[in-house]
């Protein structure tokens, strides 16, 4: 699985060039084409009591929007990239579903995501619909930098939180295929502590090592094709325990397989994937299952 | 029988003003809204001019360009590149995509950064077409 061509949607304030620029380590793996996308929410320029429709502000924020690409676009095309972009008005994840299915995208990066609790309850996830509709990877990108300074490529050295499901063997493939630039991968697999209640400790150290014989043979695999990989076993809440081990092992991403499903249970509780999408201090990239 | 000039943009208030400046100074006017569907109208209608926009989504102008001056059926239609982006910025991308295994290709016809004046264009495409 190659990445040639990535959809940037973006709004500006939340996901700027220096992002993308830290995401173009991505060209020793196949990368040469950037897609733009830029949605201006029709409530912006929606109909008004006494002005009508907002044509005038709709041009407004196009232009202030196309002035932006235009700065991008050149310093990429000056780097000998293929780069396009959209600007359009309406609904965020039609559009992100609409111009990922014309460009073929093979991985969509979007920022960090703001609706409330309440909001994703009643009109889902905006990462889960997205994820759902695409079935493309999706990268949640935040800068965990404080300082604001570029960061360093989310690639470089990410953390896959491994389920076995066929959502996690795509992920698997997915890093083999980034060989090129993902210098350290950790693999963790989490038991969630939940299931081990009234476990006795020799029940507790076999399930350690048959987890950890399966993320050995994981790791085995990622190493034959190029891959510095190293496995770790976790007990607790996959969330927590994701982030505890980002941070222990100076991870730069955290790469998670999701079933991609929408379900009224994850709109509820949330699903691993999307409640590191929304709460993680680490660029999240989401593996949806291929079938 | 009038002249073809095809517009390749993705902007469609730039399509609609450029088609009326064509058909005000008596051209056919052909119409793309992306460098991939251009390329079919070139192959398929064979036109006079080509009045090529860069940023665009599918394909950039700037392949598209690279594409058209490296076929030899195209390569003598004149092209008049009407964007955002700077000619300095489009030159050195065309070095980038050489150092990149691409061909070299020539100067455009014409590099009108936008906006342009009605008359401007105007000008140039009865320069170019007569």
């Amino acid at each position: 699985m190659e990445i040639k061509k990535l959809l940037f949607v973006t709004k500006f304030d939340e996901l700027r060039f220096d992002a993308l620029q830290s995401l173009l380590g991505l060209r020793n793996a196949a990368l040469e084409h950037v897609v733009f996308l830029y949605v201006i929410e029709r409530d912006k320029v929606a109909m008004r009591r006494g002005k009508g429709y907002g044509k005038m502000e709709e041009l407004r924020l196009k232009e202030k929007a196309n002035i932006r690409f235009i700065d991008w676009a050149e310093n990429l095309f000056e780097q000998g990239m293929e780069v396009g972009g959209y600007i359009v008005v309406g609904g965020f994840v039609q559009h992100v579903v609409s111009s990922c299915e014309k460009e073929a995208a093979d991985l969509i990066v979007i920022g960090p995501p703001r609706k409330g609790k309440i909001e994703q309850i009643y009109a889902g996830s905006d990462i889960t619909e997205i994820v759902r509709r695409t079935q493309k990877p999706l990268l949640v990108y935040r800068n965990p930098s404080q300082k604001g300074e570029v960061p360093e490529s989310p690639f470089s050295r990410p953390l896959l939180v491994m389920d076995w499901s066929p959502a996690g063997e795509r992920a698997v493939a997915y890093l083999k295929g980034l060989n090129k630039i993902v210098e350290e991968l950790n693999v963790i697999h989490v038991n969630d502590e939940k299931d081990l209640k009234g476990s006795t400790v020799t029940e507790l150290q076999m399930l350690r090592k048959e987890t950890r014989k399966k993320l050995d043979d994981i790791c085995d695999s990622l190493v034959d094709a190029g891959v510095n990989a190293k496995p770790h076993v976790y007990i607790g809440d996959a969330v927590n325990e994701a982030e505890k081990a980002t941070e222990e092992c100076r991870a730069t991403m955290i790469i998670v397989p999701t079933s991609g499903k929408s379900s009224w249970k994850e709109r509820f509780i949330g699903s691993t994937a999307g409640t590191l999408a929304e709460k993680s201090a680490f660029p999240v990239l989401i593996i949806p299952d291929p079938s | 029988m009038p002249k073809k000039v095809l517009v390749v943009d993705d902007d469609p208030d730039v399509r609609l003003i450029n088609r009326t400046i064509i058909e005000e100074n008596g051209y056919t006017a052909l119409i793309a809204e992306d460098g991939e569907q251009g390329l079919q109208i070139i192959k398929k209608e064979s036109p006079d001019l080509v009045l090529l926009d860069v940023l665009m989504p599918k394909q950039s102008g700037l392949r598209l360009y690279s594409q058209l001056k490296t076929n030899k059926s195209f390569q003598k239609i004149p092209v008049v590149i009407l964007s955002g982006i700077a000619k300095r910025t489009f030159l050195r991308s065309q070095k980038a995509l050489v150092e990149f295994g691409g061909n070299e290709v020539p100067e455009p016809e014409i590099y009108l950064e936008k906006p342009v004046e009605s008359d401007e264009l105007g000008k140039v495409l009865r320069d170019l077409l007569g």
